[in-house]
């Protein structure tokens, strides 16, 4: 990979909370440094309180670092960057008094895209994630899926170049977030973007991504990066295969001493 | 009580509880005719009979119309001044802190007791029914917009935010249409303070207005008059209520 | 936010209550003392004061104490044991619920003061026109939340407890009234409140004795300070019963 394929490269981030001393210290993140390649797929995974979404908002601008920088085509980040990045939040960040369209019409915007081209935008959108039929609801009125696919359409019409996604599936139950990812797969191999993944879950990690970053316990720094080679989109078998088996072995040898350290540690 | 019966019952409480406001209804009259004083209490058929009459004497509708005015008037400034005030305090953290114990400590007093003093200020006249008005009906609105403004969720603003929304837009497209359910909830709590704050002035003291009736009627122990007045009010504070109960309802579709 | 900033915040809101009081009092100074705002409208703070300690030294006003307490008191007993009967009774079946509840509701949201002219016909102008009203207004929020709070119970909780073969009475005692009572006593506490401002109400419209009664003779005989005095000494009276009253709720909660 050469240097101008880096989509974002992250700096020695490291990021702590509060000072020392104080009851609310708690180093999140230590140093990690980190390039992105373009277009690829890249799965944060580690136990919880590691860091990884910590450094997903620093990456997005939502967080200043307290050491390092990031760098985002080139720039280098100092906040939000609406027209480069877009979020997807464990929790669907739907304004709930709008419609789903209306929804994925004010991200728009918000990021300034002119009047005219919101409704053909989001009808793209909301087509591609399969709720077209579903424009009008409202989020109350709709399953826990659907509100992630429609948060997902609405980051999908903002058309950046890179997508950010912190557990989207987190809240979901297994068979919900087997279809999403699936559906995730087919859509992001039509799209192009480069993806940053959070999650908690191996299977989810080994399916989806072109490279899996391992985190330490905290605070947390990459351990090691496991690279997965297969053509996206993947096929739903490739669960069942060989390689994904193995894949994701190696995924849980790494994680698990790491796991039984989080909790030793928070254990009263 | 045959099955069919038992099952129409069974899906319509709505009957039952007409069936048991007809009970008391008959209960009502039957003491009333029968076994206490005519002097202290009238059998709901007279009432209803006499409303005519109540009507027609001179300066009931003036004084049921003064009474309406006051409330519509009394509501509609409590509701502004309510609104500003609750915005400005529940949108700054700082102005929250420091004014809102005032606020609460002012909430908590109990109103009633300067009364008195009301009257003295603004006179036995409709200005000092309003004033009372105002003042129990502006408290409700004030608490329920701020704390409508602090349960808004933080990942909505975050949301916002990474996609480049403005403050301005924060404000126009998250926070206000956030505090709309919280805006009505406050009016009809108002409306309820409202309520209470003119009648009790009219009740202490009125010259033309409604007070200025009932007092007439119990001293000349008319309670057949007293009752069918006192249903009129009763009736024009329920028919306020509603109007704003269904107009909360009517803007709080999406929840 | 940073440990600071919080830190000038918290201090900084404190400033500006103490300095809402004080702007407050010396604004009402200014205006008796020197800018002649007609004493018969504004009496002098001080002039307050010196009423108010000697309301407190005199000790007139125990009787109209006594007689306010006395009707509060009553009013909050019968209030309580009907609501809460009522309100038991009512939240063993789903369907009562159904069908009293919206009842309660809908005659609690008009004004009950509008009867008092009709308790005081029927009563007369003594105490037990007041204990009548204050009832049948305190009955009201207090029998609503004792529906909510039997309603509301975990029917998991119950099914629990008979399946492991509890008896009505055991029921009703471990499993009904610890997981109602917050809910209760929060609705006894509103119960008290509402009974006492109707009752002072009451007292202000139409009586010949009690506290809200005595400040509009004051305020007939445009006896301006020592009325100011009466009124900050009955709103320190209400204040010291809520208080008491939220402890008791407080506590009662907590032995849960």
């Amino acid at each position: 990979m050469t240097t101008g394929d880096a989509a974002v490269r992250i700096k020695g981030v490291a990021h702590q909370f509060g000072e020392e001393g104080e009851a609310r210290y708690v180093r999140a993140l230590a140093a990690t440094s980190l390039d992105v390649v373009r277009g690829e797929l890249l799965c944060l995974i580690g136990p919880s309180g590691c860091g990884k979404s910590t450094l997903l908002n620093v990456i997005g601008g939502l967080v200043t670092p307290t050491r390092g920088s990031v760098e985002v085509a080139g720039k280098a980040v100092r906040g939000p960057l609406p027209h480069e990045i877009a979020f997807v939040f464990q929790e669907s960040a739907l304004f709930p008094w709008n419609t789903v369209i209306e929804n994925v019409q004010l991200g728009m915007l918000f990021q300034g895209v002119p009047k005219a081209e919101h409704t053909a935008r989001a009808q793209k959108s909301l087509e591609a994630v399969g709720l077209a039929d579903f424009a009008h609801h409202y989020p109350s009125q709709l399953s826990g899926g659907m509100r992630q696919r429609a948060a997902l359409a609405r980051a999908l019409s903002l058309e950046t170049g890179i997508l950010l996604m912190d557990e989207p599936f987190g809240a979901l139950d297994e068979q919900t977030r087997m279809i999403l990812g699936e559906d995730l797969s087919v859509l992001l191999a039509r799209a192009k973007k480069t993806i940053i993944f959070v999650t908690h879950s191996l299977g989810e990690a080994v399916f989806l991504a072109d490279r899996v970053a391992v985190f330490s316990a905290r605070p947390g720094a990459v351990k090691k990066i496991i690279r997965v080679d297969e053509p996206h989109p993947r096929r739903p078998d490739f669960v069942t295969s060989e390689k994904f088996t193995r894949l994701r072995n190696e995924l849980y040898a790494l994680l698990h001493d790491e796991i039984r350290k989080t909790v030793s540690e928070s254990a009263p | 009580m045959n099955a069919a019966v038992q099952n129409f019952l069974g899906r319509h409480p709505g009957v039952v509880r007409l069936g048991v406001v007809v009970l008391i209804l008959i209960a009502w009259e039957s003491a009333a005719r029968w076994f206490i004083d005519p002097l202290f209490i009238a059998p709901p058929s007279r009432v209803v009979a006499s409303l005519g009459t109540v009507l027609r004497t001179p300066g009931v509708p003036a004084a049921l119309r003064l009474t309406f005015f006051e409330l519509a008037v009394a509501f509609a400034i409590a509701v502004v001044i309510g609104l500003t005030v609750g915005l400005a305090v529940g949108l700054s953290p700082f102005a929250r802190r420091s004014t809102m114990p005032i606020i609460l400590l002012l909430y908590g007093m109990p109103q009633i007791t300067i009364l008195p003093l009301f009257i003295l200020y603004f006179g036995i006249g409709a200005a000092s029914k309003i004033a009372f008005g105002v003042t129990h009906g502006i408290f409700p609105i004030i608490v329920t917009i701020v704390a409508g403004v602090q349960n808004l969720e933080p990942i909505l603003l975050t949301s916002a935010r990474s996609m480049g929304a403005s403050r301005w837009q924060i404000l126009r497209w998250v926070i206000f249409p956030h505090m709309v359910p919280s805006f009505f909830a406050g009016m009809r709590l108002a409306m309820t303070g409202v309520l209470l704050g003119v009648l009790l002035a009219e009740l202490y003291v009125s010259t033309a207005g409604i007070g200025h009736f009932t007092t007439m009627f119990t001293d000349s122990f008319d309670p057949t008059k007293l009752f069918g007045l006192i249903a009129m009010l009763a009736a024009m504070a329920i028919m306020l209520n509603e109007t704003v109960r269904r107009v909360e309802i009517r803007f709080s579709r999406w929840r | 936010m940073t440990r600071r900033a919080e830190r000038t915040q918290r201090i900084g809101s404190r400033a500006v209550q103490a300095g809402f009081l004080l702007v407050l009092l010396v604004l009402w100074y200014l205006a008796t003392n020197r800018w002649g705002v007609n004493r018969l409208l504004l009496p002098n703070p001080v002039a307050v004061w010196h009423q108010f300690v000697d309301v407190l030294r005199s000790g007139e006003y125990l009787p109209d104490l006594r007689v306010t307490l006395t009707e509060l008191a009553v009013a909050f007993v019968l209030a309580v044991t009907s609501g809460a009967l009522a309100g038991y009774f009512v939240s063993r079946t789903r369907y009562a619920i159904r069908v009293f509840e919206p009842l309660f509701a809908g005659i609690y949201s008009i004004p009950i003061i509008l009867f008092l002219p009709l308790y005081v016909l029927f009563f007369g102008l003594g105490p037990a026109s007041k204990i009548a009203l204050g009832t049948t207004i305190g009955f009201f929020p207090i029998v609503l939340s004792t529906i909510a709070g039997f309603g509301g119970v975990d029917r998991a909780l119950v099914t629990a407890a008979r399946s492991m073969g509890a008896s009505d009475y055991q029921l009703f005692r471990y499993v009904l009234m610890p997981a109602a009572l917050p809910v209760i006593l929060s609705g006894l506490r509103l119960g008290f409140t509402v009974a006492l401002l109707s009752i002072i109400g009451s007292e202000t419209i139409a009586s010949l004795a009690g506290l809200g009664h005595h400040i509009v003779e004051l305020a007939e005989g445009m006896d301006m300070a020592r009325m100011f005095a009466y009124i900050a000494f009955v709103a320190a009276i209400a204040a010291l019963l809520n208080g008491a009253v939220s402890l008791l709720e407080a506590r009662g909660s907590r032995w849960i």
